[in-house]
């Protein structure tokens, strides 16, 4: 934790231009407001700003401008390509996966968001208990959170096969489900396959800002409830949750916005596949880009996308803000 | 070394925080900055040090225009409030960093640290991190980072304001002590016109961005060039009372009273509408003649040495002290009495002395 | 006593939360007869290694080797271009803070998934994709930034202003306070953020299997995804290759969970 005042070197970019300190030097030169004046904060902001505008920004604004164009394997490589106008958006829109992907790409937000803030919660109200170990425990869920996500869906693709994975044995010996199930190769399953890798990856997101926000809630509200009388289905309900109110908003956009970026899962465990049975919007626009070439209707999916992304995005924002004021 | 400020003026944004400043302080004098918070000492102060950027104006120390540079090149010191000692280095590095930005060499910044060290009572700490040490501790550590470096200039926001009561009050002398050894020249912001009144030769009363009034501590107590002044100097606060000017220009009634005038210093047109101050310290029990009005005992409390007695007087609060004890109960009237010597009077309208007007004292420390 | 009771069943919990790492080692421990076996074995019968034949088989050194030339790079160039951003986003307040950091957020939603295909045809338009390994770097780059700058932003913000004032009275200017006081006291977060982007980059799979066609140049999420073909069955050396891919990512991690853990909950929350 501490570092000692010898290792530091301090005073080498100050010292070479502080001559003694009554020596008169007068008004800021140019490299001097790089020094001391707001000129450092600009220069120090600018470096992110213009990377993120040249490699985040530029790309958002030519997607959306390859989604006007007619892009494929020859136009590729040029500068200037026909304007197709919404043609795009209306080919893509009217293909007969499109329906299917949108409705794949809902369930799967949609189930994986609200089993991760449910199992989420639960571990975090279990491990925010006073027991020894409780922290490190809870710190090692994290461990599934940093793994590539394509050694995840590949763990997940063979804990889930058919033949001889552990899922199905294990419903077996329970007596949940005696045969087995084709998790990946069964259209009717393989969306859900993938939603259930997706659920374990995100559980410890939700459960560390989960606990954060528990944490955070004063014990004497608790204890005040306690001498009123209140039980603990009681007091989850009536202190708990309302002053959760705000990290859950916050949670579920983040969770939202999360399951969007999902890829890696797919790309390991089915492809999107049995024929799209598991395709969702951010993959299928993948594929259509590098897999059949087709650029345009890559870029016309990844705009309609990224358009909902910013949507949730802002309203994350806008529930931190009022977080922040309230 | 003196420090002269001339039209100074701080803008953050849209709100203008110094409006117009000029001081100037000898070298060798000891300023306080008082005023209530908001007003604009720390702005005033940090100003000074270069960590703010003055928006007009400019500045000067040891008469050298030092308005457009950055801290580095003024050589001030500075302590503040929180203290601000580098956590991730011990007090003798904490003390002696400032040197060694300076690049002098090991041994010198030392022995320095050793003399600066002896002098506050540090030798034992130095090997130690800050958050080992106590409030009182820290509090000395900064003072030391300060003077180790023997500056043009020592600079203090609220130094004293984290201390409790005793060790603030012990804190006082030894600062002042302090000072005197060093011949330096400091300004002290606080907001405590205590600390003010008794550490400073020279106080300046900030009010919204301005200097309301500057002086000698004795001078700003018996001479408030305003109804502001007079409340915030003195303690318990002057009591201040509407009052109208009698036929005759040499009294004056309280609003709403019925009882005796009280007579005037000085003469003033008629009817006019003014606001009374007397300091509970001035007033006096009195069975006699003079200046005198009656009120009845609101409530009363002692210190042992002092009894502060809450009065009604046509219906209007106001404050006594006596250095001795009183035996009346609550419900009691009484009459009180005081030197017209010691009447100070405002106009009602701009709160303006009318005291001072007529014999202004000398504007100490306007070079 | 009902604390340990508690902590009984918190071990049970967390034991069957990671049962995918134990089951990854376990097959990487079964030969290939134990794997077709059903029901599985949970423990491996005949525990056999075999390391070397994945390792040196499947290329993983010069797969490895890419990946960390990636990571690296991600990370170097993050810490250089973000760690200021950081300090000033921590520090300053007004509208143009509060848009600029609105921006970052923006930058950090985006999925890599929407964002390759434009990235892909501008690099190729550039001349870029001749490097693959830097158009993945830049690539990246730009996903782990805003993610670096706002956990960052966080623990600057925790750094007393009052400590570098007094860092300039005492004679530094504003960009030696930054790198002498600002930047030791803020090292934990930097830190945090730093081993996070360069896990996170290390893992990375999108940029580098949509940019990267030269198979001497793939990065190990790559060579594992080709192991992972559709009719794949040689489990023993998919989990194998996993485990000797995670294995460093885990032991990093479990040497700093507790600092991940307190740099990402202080960098979620403000
Ligand atoms: N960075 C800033 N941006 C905008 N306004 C500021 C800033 N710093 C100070 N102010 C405003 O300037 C005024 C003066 O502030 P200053 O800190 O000088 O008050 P002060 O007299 O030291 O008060 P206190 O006794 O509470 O410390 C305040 O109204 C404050 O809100
Ligand atoms: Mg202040």
């Amino acid at each position: 934790m501490k570092i000692s005042g010898q290792t530091s070197r301090p005073g080498r970019i100050a010292v070479s231009a502080l001559p003694d300190p009554t020596a008169s030097t007068m008004r800021l030169s140019v490299f001097d407001t790089f020094r001391d004046g707001r000129g450092l904060d600009a220069l120090l902001v600018l470096l992110t700003l213009v990377y993120l505008i040249v490699f985040g920004l530029a790309p958002i604004l030519y997607t959306v401008l390859m989604s006007l164009q007619q892009v494929d394997m020859f136009t590729l490589g040029d500068f200037s390509r026909p304007f197709v106008g919404f043609a795009n958006y209306v080919d893509v829109l009217t293909r007969p996966e499109a329906g299917m992907v949108a409705r794949h790409t809902l369930v799967f937000v949609a189930l994986s968001v609200a089993c991760q803030l449910v199992l989420g919660f639960a571990l975090a109200l279990f491990f925010q208990q006073d027991f020894p170990g409780a922290g490190i425990m809870r710190g090692l869920f994290l461990a599934a959170w940093i793994m590539p996500g394509l050694v995840v869906g590949g763990i997940w693709r063979w804990m889930l096969a058919g033949d001889n994975g552990v899922v199905n044995s294990l419903l077996a010996v329970t007596h949940l489900h005696p045969t087995k199930i084709f998790w990946m190769s069964d259209p009717a399953t393989s969306l859900y396959a993938v939603t259930i890798a997706n659920i374990w990856l995100g559980i410890p997101f939700n459960m560390l800002l989960l606990s954060v926000g528990l944490a955070a809630i004063p014990k004497d509200l608790y204890e005040a409830a306690q001498l009123d009388g209140a039980g603990p289905v009681e007091r989850f309900r009536s202190i708990t949750l309302p002053m959760m109110r705000a990290t859950l908003g916050a949670l579920v956009s983040l969770s939202v916005i999360f399951t969007l970026q999902q890829f890696d899962l797919f790309a390991g465990m089915t492809q999107g596949g049995p024929s799209n049975s598991s395709n969702v919007a951010q993959f299928w626009s993948w594929q259509l880009s590098f897999q059949t070439y087709d650029i345009a209707g890559g870029s016309t999916i990844a705009v309609l996308m990224i358009a909902v992304v910013i949507g949730v995005a802002t309203l994350y924002v806008r529930s931190t803000r009022h977080e922040q004021i309230g | 070394m003196q420090i002269t400020l001339d039209g100074l003026q701080k803008h953050y944004g849209t709100y203008h925080a110094l409006k117009s400043i000029d001081l100037a302080v000898p070298a060798g004098q000891f300023v306080a900055l008082v005023g209530p918070s908001g007003c604009g000492k720390s702005t005033l102060l940090r100003t000074i040090a270069g960590l703010e950027a003055i928006s007009a104006g400019t500045l000067r120390i040891a008469g050298e225009d030092v308005t457009r540079r950055p801290p580095r090149q003024r050589d001030v010191a500075m302590v503040f409030q929180s203290y601000a000692l580098y956590p991730h280095m011990t007090v003798a590095e904490n003390m002696g960093y400032a040197l060694k930005l300076r690049r002098l060499n090991r041994t010198d910044i030392a022995r320095r640290t050793q003399v600066a060290a002896a002098t506050l009572g540090l030798e034992a700490l130095l090997g130690r991190y800050p958050r080992e040490l106590s409030g009182g501790q820290r509090q000395r550590v900064a003072m030391g980072r300060a003077i180790v470096r023997d500056p043009k200039v020592f600079l203090f926001d609220e130094p004293l304001s984290n201390l409790d009561a005793a060790l603030r009050v012990h804190m006082r002398g030894e600062l002042r002590d302090l000072h005197d050894r060093l011949a330096a020249t400091s300004v002290y912001v606080t907001h405590d016109q205590i600390e003010a009144m008794t550490m400073a030769d020279h106080v300046v009363v900030m009010r919204a961005g301005r200097i309301e009034q500057q002086g000698r501590p004795l001078d700003l107590y018996d001479r408030p060039a305003s109804r502001f002044v007079a409340g915030f100097i003195g303690s318990p606060a002057m009591n201040i009372l509407p009052g109208t000017v009698d036929p005759s220009g040499r009294a004056a009634r309280l609003d709403g009273a019925e009882g005796p005038l009280l007579s005037l210093p000085m003469l003033l047109e008629p009817g006019r509408p003014v606001l009374l101050g007397l300091r509970p310290e001035h007033l006096r029990l009195s069975q006699e003649g003079g200046a005198r009005f009656d009120g009845v005992v609101d409530h009363i409390e002692s210190t042992g040495s002092t009894t502060f007695v809450k009065l009604k007087v046509a219906s209007q609060a106001m404050v006594m002290t006596l250095a001795r004890r009183l035996d009346v109960t609550l419900g009691d009237p009484m009459q009180i009495g005081f030197d017209p010597a010691d009447l100070h009077i405002f106009d009602r309208e701009s709160e303006a002395s009318l005291v001072t007007q007529r014999d202004a004292p000398p504007r100490a420390g306007r070079a | 006593m009902k604390r340990y009771l508690l902590t009984a069943i918190g071990i049970g919990i967390t034991g069957a939360y990671l049962f995918p790492l134990y089951w990854m080692y376990a097959t990487a421990l079964k030969d290939d007869a134990e794997i077709v076996q059903y029901p599985p074995t949970l423990v491996p019968q005949r525990p056999f290694w075999n390391v070397g034949e994945v390792f040196f088989g499947r290329h993983m050194p010069s797969y490895l080797w890419n990946s960390l030339v990636v990571a690296v790079g991600v990370t170097a160039l993050v810490i250089v271009l973000g760690t200021g951003c950081a300090y000033v986003l921590g520090r300053a307040r007004g509208r143009w803070v509060d848009a600029l950091l609105f921006f970052v957020l923006m930058m950090q939603v985006l999925p890599s998934s929407l964002v390759v295909t434009p990235l892909f045809v501008g690099f190729n338009l550039a001349g870029l994709l001749g490097t693959p390994r830097l158009a993945v770097i830049l690539a990246q780059t730009a996903k782990a930034l805003p993610f670096y700058v706002v956990i960052c932003r966080a623990s600057f913000a925790g750094v007393p202003r009052d400590l570098e004032e007094a860092a300039l009275v005492d004679g530094h200017s504003r960009l030696a306070a930054f790198f002498h006081i600002a930047v030791p006291l803020a090292r934990n977060g930097i830190l945090v953020a730093a081993v996070l982007v360069f896990l996170q980059s290390f893992g990375e799979y999108v940029f580098a299997r949509s940019m990267i066609s030269d198979d001497g140049l793939q990065t190990a999420t790559v060579g594992l995804s080709a192991f992972l073909g559709p009719n794949t069955s040689d489990w023993h050396g998919i989990m194998t290759y996993s485990a000797i891919y995670v294995t460093p990512i885990l032991i990093i991690f479990v040497l700093l969970q507790r600092r991940i853990v307190a740099g990402l909950t202080a960098g979620a929350i403000k």
